[in-house]
């Protein structure tokens, strides 16, 4: 046993602490309302055999990913014009700061009003969480931009065309890419506080479980399965890691530059 | 059409005035500055920090405009940047997206030269400046004399008329620095025909490397930023290899000497 | 030019506030619904009507979620930063077990928090509490290990004992650190509870917004997700000073503040 200590301590650690919590709900005949694992790994068998688990991933990735676009082509454009002319920044920073500081999901009331159930309202609430991410990283890489890289550029007989094009795009992508990460995290968040709500608010006893958050809620309430509450919990975790690699891979990709 | 009389660069009563655009206060960065250069001359710019050297580079370069007098290029106003003069810059700004060739290939391809005479024109700066086998290299994988020589490959590859060079040599260590002086001066032709040389104007701490390098000093004092002194480097060349001549001492001693009180007032004054 | 500067800085934001509400005006005016889209007047009478009847107690509701769990949360999230800093064991446990509950964001324990503690002021102190842990442990685990090892050596040299070395030399130079934690902290938290409170309490400004849309009482709702947003820019607003006050040495915090 010469495996390091920072293997060892969890290999030992965490399968002690799944047995004992196992053991523990079984001797203390809890299994009606506390979760343990082996009914959290029933209900993973049963969900993904029946597809419910990846239906709903997939519906709640859809609108993430829609959302996502709709703030890159708002929150983009927005940060550039901020990032480029002084006035606008001093202007809109506090109107920016103070509507970033409204809770996305506070707006669930007037989304559903405007946009309806059948996931617009959802959209919407993504949306704006990820738009705040894409604009202030923007303005951040325009003002980044090193002045000498421009004026080596020009100095090289480069024309403004290829300055922006050749300097201050590339310049811009890595910090602009850091808020899509941020944006991503925060547009999975979101989605799944908004199909909650919009479950518990619209739907509560009904069977329409088009995301996971609206899942979970009938799970909650019609089903009352708290292993299956676990299992959609850690499938949440699940897929923000795996988004969240996704994109950091992307990332190298696209700027290799980068140490 | 300049004539062979006709100075490479010629600045008259230069000053330039920065206005801070966010408290309105003012910093006189040059005031007054005059001097001329002739085609193929080395000439060093050596003054205590924050004296205007930077700033006069820039203003040759194009980047600024004089507040007062006027700098000719070829008997010309400077009138933005031009591909003609090279700028090194002092932390060699290479573009880090860029790979070596990426970035010794900039200048000619926005100057619009065709991609095959491009990759010939990129070979053979980068193998000039000894980074063959590192083209595709990204600058942070470079060692600070590396860089140093992409950056000198990127001037070289849009064969400018002159060279001009902010501190090039300050971010690398003492030994390199040795190295690379020497390999400057090679590519300049120290040793060659003075009438294949570019105009050089060089900017830098080092008033050793100045006088080594360079045929004539100009020494800036500061607050604001004037020529002080205009020295002549009468040692012979080729120099390469000539480092320790007794003359090179005096005249090492005679600059330190000028600007040593104000060298001394700089290192309290600038944050 | 020194008191000239805040007073420029207002104005244009008043102008651009200004130009807001006026477009949000006419919008109302088209739109001529008052649930679809109330007028920025009848936004602002609801509201100072609710200021007067029930803005002050879901107010004081959501700061008491924030204060008590938050509170935990920091001090959680700092005692587990120091028992890893300073224990090997610890750290090979508590870090991958943070590894693996970070990526599931607070806003997946709501259906939990609801079973264990029923509708009520629970759920959102926890989800606080959970939300906020992570950031500060995450950075002052960072802070703390980024230390200058030369200034701990400096500081030995010059005589210091290592309770000194600590209190002196790494908590201070962890602060940055450990103040920018505690403000995305305050922002997930923020966000976090307006959630939970929306799905799974009886109280504060999130409850309210739903209980306002019970009555299509646009109005009101809007004057509430005002308020979420005002309360939200001032905490963030009163932990960047603190951020400054505590950290004038740092030439990141300087250049922020300018
Ligand atoms: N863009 C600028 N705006 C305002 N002041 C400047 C600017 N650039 C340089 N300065 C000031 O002008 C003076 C000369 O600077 P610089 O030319 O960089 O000196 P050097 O290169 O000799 O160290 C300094 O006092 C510096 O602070
Ligand atoms: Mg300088």
């Amino acid at each position: 046993m010469t495996l390091p200590l920072r293997i060892k301590a969890p290999l030992i650690f965490f399968p002690a602490l799944l047995l004992s919590w196992e053991c523990a709900v079984w001797l203390a005949g809890a299994a009606k309302i506390m979760p343990y694992p082996s009914g959290v790994a029933l209900a993973a068998i049963r969900d993904i055999a029946d597809g419910t688990l990846i239906d709903a991933i997939a519906g709640s990735l859809r609108r993430v990913i829609t959302g996502f676009a709709v703030a890159a082509l708002l929150g983009v454009p927005l940060g550039l014009l901020m990032g480029l002319v002084e006035p606008v920044r001093r202007a809109l920073d506090p109107i920016v700061d103070s509507l970033r500081a409204i809770a996305p999901i506070a707006w669930i009331p007037l989304a559903l009003l405007w946009l309806g159930i059948r996931g617009n309202a959802a959209l919407f609430i993504v949306a704006y969480a990820a738009f705040f991410p894409f604009v202030l990283n923007t303005i951040q890489a325009v003002r980044l931009i090193d002045r000498k890289l421009v004026d080596a550029a020009r100095a090289l007989g480069a024309s403004p065309l290829l300055v922006l094009r050749a300097v201050v795009v590339p310049g811009a992508v890595p910090t602009v890419m850091t808020g899509a990460r941020i944006a991503m995290a925060f547009a999975w968040g979101s989605i799944i506080a908004a199909e909650m709500a919009i479950g518990i608010k619209v739907n509560p006893g009904g069977a329409a479980t088009v995301g996971l958050g609206q899942l979970m809620v009938s799970t909650l309430y019609v089903k009352r399965d708290i292993n299956g509450l676990v299992l959609y919990m850690l499938s949440i975790g699940l897929v923000s890691l795996a988004i969240d690699h996704g994109v950091r891979a992307f990332q190298r990709k696209a700027t290799p530059w980068q140490r | 059409m300049a004539t062979l009389t006709t100075p490479k660069i010629e600045a008259r009563s230069v000053s330039k005035i920065y206005v801070s655009a966010r408290t309105g206060d003012k910093v006189e960065a040059l005031r007054g500055v005059s001097f001329s250069m002739k085609p193929g001359e080395f000439v060093s710019i050596v003054g205590p920090s924050g004296c205007g050297k930077s700033t006069l580079l820039s203003l040759i370069a194009g980047f600024a405009t004089p507040s007062a007098g006027e700098v000719l290029f070829d008997g010309k106003p400077i009138d933005g940047p031009d591909p003609a003069r090279g700028v090194m810059f002092q932390d060699y700004a290479l573009f880090p997206w860029r790979t070596v060739r990426g970035n010794v290939e900039f200048g000619p391809m926005a100057r619009g030269v065709d991609k095959t005479r491009r990759a010939a024109i990129v070979a053979r700066n980068i193998e000039m400046v000894g980074l063959a086998g590192f083209e595709d290299r990204y600058p942070h994988e470079l060692s600070g004399g590396m860089r140093q020589r992409c950056a000198l490959a990127r001037l070289l590859a849009n064969e400018p008329d002159m060279w001009l060079m902010d501190e090039p040599l300050a971010a690398v260590d003492l030994q390199t620095r040795v190295i690379l002086q020497d390999e400057l001066l090679r590519l300049w032709g120290d040793a060659g025909d003075p009438a294949q040389r570019r105009a050089v104007l060089f900017v830098t701490h080092g008033i050793d490397e100045a006088v080594y390098l360079s045929d004539r000093v100009i020494v800036l004092g500061r607050r604001p930023g004037q020529v002080k002194e205009i020295v002549d480097i009468d040692l012979p060349r080729p120099r390469i290899g000539a480092r320790t001549a007794p003359r090179a001492a005096a005249l090492i001693d005679h600059i330190w000497n000028l600007i040593r009180a104000e060298a001394a007032q700089a290192i309290v004054e600038e944050p | 030019m020194r008191v000239m500067r805040p007073i420029a800085r207002l104005a244009e934001f008043a102008l651009a506030l200004g130009i807001l509400v006026i477009l949000w005006h006419l919008l109302s005016v088209r739109v001529a619904n008052a649930t679809l889209l109330p007028s920025p007047l009848a936004v602002a009478l609801a509201w100072v009507e609710l200021l007067r009847t029930d803005l002050p107690a879901d107010i004081a509701a959501s700061l008491v979620h924030l204060g008590v769990g938050y509170g935990a949360g920091a001090a959680l999230g700092l005692a587990l930063a120091i028992l890893c800093a300073r224990s090997a064991v610890a750290d090979a446990i508590v870090d991958p077990a943070m590894e693996l509950l970070r990526p599931i964001g607070a806003i997946a324990w709501i259906p939990i928090a609801i079973v264990f503690f029923g509708i009520g002021r629970g759920v959102p102190m926890f989800l606080i509490f959970y939300a906020s842990a992570f950031p500060i442990f995450v950075n002052t685990l960072a802070g703390v290990r980024e230390v200058d090892r030369n200034l701990i050596a400096a500081a030995r040299m010059l005589g210091a004992s290592p309770r000194l070395v600590v209190t002196h030399v790494v908590l201070p130079a962890a602060m940055p650190l450990v103040l920018a934690g505690a403000r995305l902290s305050l922002g997930v938290a923020w966000a976090a509870m307006v959630a939970a409170e929306l799905t799974g309490a009886d109280a504060g400004l999130g409850w309210r917004i739903f209980w306002y849309q019970e009555f299509f009482a646009m109005d009101k709702v809007m004057a509430v997700i005002l308020t979420i947003g005002v309360f939200g820019y001032l905490l963030d607003l009163a932990l960047r000073r603190l951020q400054a006050a505590l950290t004038r040495w740092s030439a990141d915090t300087r250049a922020e503040a300018a």
